[in-house]
């Protein structure tokens, strides 16, 4: 069996800095990233719990195949955005001063 | 939304398929709620500042961003603006990592249709290799295994999550916008038509579908794209010819294409490759021939708006599209001339497209690009 090939997941060019050093930058990219877990963490048991609806039993292909419906989709974007309201709160307050 | 739209994009596994929903959802919160917050920032605290200071307004671009930079609220929207492109490309990436071996098999079940034509001696100019275009890591170019089509991929399921879902189940609205130019402003009935810088093909479908009667072959200098773009293709049962080339300098005759165009072509380049490449449309278009080039940098613009001038410039740094802001100073007009084509039928316009709900688009995206049009000599 051939050795599983590996994608490179950094992109190749300027390394810039945008806040007052980089490990603020690292840490505001962590941040996002933990709370982009914590969506797909929710959806997943928002996925289980509307699988356990509608039956007694599930397995994870239930819950690979499992396609969220328009109205669920919605409901799911909406508490995103209100995840990210929460998180990102600090800045959009930086923004919003007079 | 069923994520997979055609047989050779890969199933993402249910916390793929969220977490890319995530992206989609956070890209769309930092463009409709974070980013209008910017000019109202700037107008109420910035420039003040700046006025204070100075007694005057900032005069242009480098003024203005001689500030923003500073400005820590604004440097947290472009971080995190340039993030969500990293973060999209990663949450991607896991699912063509996981199912490529696969898809590189399921390949050779799509080849009837059309051709595939590759140059392992093909150089890829140093423009798309001294750093990764619109932060995809690897590139267009990077082969990671044998027949990969890894960039490809990454390309083709990107592109709905950065669009919102706007570019229709093939990704094609752009060069829709390129076709309903051609076809409510030109007086042409293509027979052969070539589309340079192709990758993936999602704009070069669009000519096989709006003129099936003719033959479209699309020419690109990564070999990723182009295997993934055949197989594409024919998962979508189209006919093009693909061929590994360098738009600066083809091997096709003399006098050969009734149009050639490009899609997102030109920004990508260099200032030392655009003339190139103009004369090379010029010398393979048949006699009155067009060539379209649809692009997303707006036109110069000959009034200074400070503010706007420097928003307008964040992918070119932000988003390492370099060249960009370069081309948009460029004299094209001069070169379009001295390359040939006709001066009164050389056009900097717009090219429109609306999006269609019925037809895989989200309902309400209407798109305008530039497009520079020419025509060579009859």
């Amino acid at each position: 069996m051939p050795k599983k090939v590996k994608l490179p997941r950094v992109a190749k060019g300027k390394n810039l800095v945008y806040l007052d050093d980089s490990s603020i930058d690292n840490i505001l990219a962590m941040v996002m990233t933990l709370t982009q877990e914590i969506s797909v963490l929710t959806d997943r048991l928002d996925t289980v719990e509307n699988l356990m609806a509608n039956k007694g039993q599930i397995n994870r292909d239930d819950i690979d195949s499992f396609e969220p419906d328009d109205e669920l989709q919605e409901k799911r974007t909406e508490r995103r955005k209100t995840l990210l309201k929460r998180v990102l709160l600090p800045i959009e307050k930086a923004l919003d001063s007079k | 939304m069923q994520k997979q739209k055609h047989l050779m994009q890969p199933i993402p596994s249910h916390d793929e398929s969220v977490r890319q929903d995530f992206i989609t959802d956070f890209r769309a919160f930092l463009t409709d709620e974070i980013y209008p917050k910017i000019t109202p920032y700037y107008v109420s605290k910035i420039e003040p500042a700046f006025v204070k200071e100075k007694g005057r307004i900032p005069a242009d671009k480098k003024e203005v961003q001689d500030i923003m930079l500073k400005d820590s609220a604004y440097q947290s929207w472009s971080f995190l603006q340039r993030i969500s492109q990293q973060m999209m490309f990663t949450s991607v990436i896991d699912t063509v990592e996981r199912t490529l071996e696969d898809l590189i098999e399921e390949t050779k079940n799509y080849t009837k249709l059309g051709s595939l034509k590759l140059d392992k001696s093909l150089k890829v100019p140093r423009y798309l290799t001294a750093y990764d275009i619109h932060q995809q890591p690897g590139g267009y170019h990077t082969e990671n295994t044998e027949n990969d089509i890894a960039a490809g991929v990454v390309y083709d399921i990107s592109l709905p999550i950065y669009s919102r879902d706007a570019m229709g189940d093939e990704n094609d609205l752009l060069a829709q916008a390129t076709i309903n130019y051609l076809i409510n402003n030109l007086d042409v009935k293509p027979k052969k038509i070539l589309d340079m810088g192709c990758n993936i093909g999602n704009s070069t479908l669009p000519f096989v579908r709006a003129f099936p009667e003719s033959e479209v072959y699309g020419i690109d200098v990564a070999a990723p794209g182009l295997r993934y773009a055949h197989a594409r293709a024919n998962a979508l049962n189209a006919s093009v010819h693909f061929s590994q080339q360098n738009a600066e300098s083809t091997s096709f005759e003399d006098n050969t294409f009734d149009i050639v165009a490009s899609c997102l072509l030109l920004h990508e380049t260099s200032h030392s490759a655009i003339p190139k490449i103009i004369n090379e449309c010029a010398r393979i278009l048949k006699p009155g021939g067009w060539m379209l080039h649809l692009d997303v940098y707006p036109f110069q613009r000959n009034i200074v708006e400070p503010l706007y001038d420097f928003l307008k410039d964040w992918e070119v740094t932000n988003n390492n599209e370099d060249f960009s802001g370069v081309l948009r100073e460029m004299d094209l007009q001069g070169i379009f001339e001295d390359a040939g084509f006709t001066k009164d039928t050389i056009q900097f316009t717009s090219a429109e497209a609306n999006s269609d709900a019925d037809n895989g688009y989200t309902g309400d995206f209407y798109l305008k690009l530039p497009v520079y049009v020419a025509q060579v000599a009859d």
